[in-house]
């Protein structure tokens, strides 16, 4: 079998120190396979985001390690491609310039460059839109920018932190399309951090379940059948028997943390 | 004209209203005879004082002189006002030593320290631009420090993931996050400029805007020391104005509320 793109082994990560120390994550072991959209889905404080952090190497583990193909994560990198639910983007810089921005980092020619962000402009169609700030966009557009953003980079892997929790229902069912469609044609490997579980089961061809507060891996679940679109999910009734299921999980979690 | 520049005068002209109510109200005081002249002189006179000034140009001398100070003591604020809350918000050791300083200074009115600066530095520009410098780097450099240590942490990592490094971060996002702080404290910085431009000429000056107000009030020409405090409050205004306007067109990106 092929290495896994991405090896979490006994991962945990704890807050603080001495008695106030608050465990976030309690030995997380994960491996995910190239090309899989994976989605972690669990209560909210269960360190779901917590975990997409570190792997982004912005947090450090307490113990445990974190290899992305066959390498130790020590830190950010270029490698890895993120999107928040905000501040994604920065703000002075337009959506050209923002979408340039890692290009820019990584020194890629002008020419190159330009020809890289007309091409991940169109992928989110966003075209005509090229010279407006970040503020002049709504919600939506912002979150389509950022994807843009990140995947001109050319990550080995995409790390979205509930980027569409903050948008309305209708701009989040569009986006979610967009998202399976970009998989789709790239293929490249996802890890989706979201706590709505319509959502992880819509996106995710491979559904990771987080427990209550210290967050533990609780299951694995495979989605084996799919839909051209997220619409199509809803008078599926394999859809609705696992959506249903996950549920049952999420919810059994939510009231363990109940105080 | 559009709508738009319709509803942009018909609001310039709301809010001139209420001036020029006061106005009208200090005229009619005046001619009533309710307002001696002893008190206050009119309006009227005080704007025929300030048009013979304009006319024969002898204001233009003093408003450059003043100019020239207070444009050397706020530029030298605004370059080692950024530098200063830059470096406060990145390197600890220098917080730890600058914080007391300026927190000691923030209260003390600059224009107190006018007679001890002179002792130190003489009477001529170099004390008074000291101390519209000293002045003006508080409200710059408390600014600059809070705008960039307030940068929004998923920002730095959105940079960081970007391939950006630690030694660029700085150019890359720290100082265009912290832009629009840094430009309410420059603004703050040019009122502060006016008025301890002023104060400093008050004490010892030959030339400026402050001497003029000091030398007419000081043989009684209430008229024409009026003319020039109201000549000061147009330009502080103009000024201000200027720089809003210049913002709004650098950093189109930031919504400013006025």
């Amino acid at each position: 079998m092929a290495d896994p793109c991405l090896d979490l082994r006994a991962v945990t990560m704890r807050y603080g120190e001495g008695p106030d120390a608050v465990a976030a994550l309690a030995s997380i072991d994960l491996a995910i396979d190239d090309h899989e959209f994976v989605t972690i889905v669990g209560p909210s404080g269960c360190g779901k985001s917590t975990l997409l952090y570190l792997v982004g190497g912005f947090l450090r583990p307490t113990s445990g390690r974190i290899e992305l193909r066959g390498r130790p994560v020590t830190g950010p990198g270029p490698d890895r491609g993120i999107v928040f639910q905000r501040y994604s983007l920065f703000p002075w810089l337009t959506v050209r310039g923002n979408i340039a921005y890692g290009l820019e980092e990584k020194g890629v020619p002008r020419a190159e460059r330009d020809r890289i962000v007309e091409e991940h402009l169109r992928l989110v169609h966003l075209e005509g839109f090229e010279n407006r700030y970040p503020r002049e966009l709504s919600g939506g557009m912002q979150q389509r920018v950022a994807l843009a953003q990140t995947l001109a980079c050319q990550p080995d892997i995409l790390l979205m932190d509930e980027p569409f929790g903050a948008l309305d229902a209708q701009t989040r069912r569009i986006l979610q399309d967009e998202v399976r469609r970009i998989w789709r044609r790239d293929t490249k490997t996802v890890l989706f951090v979201t706590h709505d579980v319509e959502e992880a089961v819509a996106l995710g061809t491979c559904i990771v379940v987080m427990s209550a507060r210290p967050g533990r891996i609780k299951e694995v679940i495979a989605r084996d059948f799919d839909v051209a679109d997220v619409d199509e999910f809803e008078a599926n009734p394999a859809f609705a028997a696992l959506r249903l299921r996950i549920w049952r999980s999420v919810k059994q979690e939510v009231e363990a943390a109940r105080p | 004209m559009s709508s738009r520049a319709r509803s942009y005068w018909a609001g310039a002209l709301a809010r001139l209203l209420p001036l020029a109510l006061v106005l009208a109200a200090w005229q009619a005081a005046s001619m009533s005879g309710l307002l001696p002249k002893a008190v206050l002189p009119s309006f009227g006179e005080v704007a025929a004082s300030l048009g013979a000034m304009l006319r024969s140009g002898e204001i233009v001398p003093h408003t450059l002189a003043s100019f020239a100070r207070a444009g050397a003591g706020f530029g030298v604020a605004v370059a080692g006002g950024i530098v200063l809350g830059i470096l406060m918000a990145q390197v600890r050791f220098v917080e730890r030593a600058v914080e007391p300083v300026l927190l000691l200074i923030y209260p003390v009115p600059k224009p107190a320290l006018i007679p001890l600066f002179m002792i130190w530095l003489g009477i001529g520009d170099f004390s008074k631009v000291t101390v519209i410098a000293l002045a003006c780097l508080v409200p710059v450099v408390i600014a600059t420090f809070n705008g960039a240590r307030g940068v929004d942490e998923m920002l730095l990592w959105s940079a960081r993931a970007r391939g950006t490094s630690e030694r660029r971060i700085l150019w890359r996002v720290v100082l265009p996050a912290a832009l629009p702080q840094i430009a309410a404290g420059v603004r703050t910085a040019i009122a502060v400029a006016i008025i301890v431009l002023v104060s400093s000429e008050f004490i010892s000056a030959e030339t400026g805007l402050g001497y003029l107000i000091f030398s007419y009030g000081g043989v009684g020409a209430d008229d024409a020391m009026l003319a020039v405090v109201i000549y000061l409050a147009a330009l502080g205004y103009l000024l201000d104005r200027l720089y809003l306007a210049g913002l709004r067109r650098l950093m189109a990106w930031h919504a400013f509320a006025h």
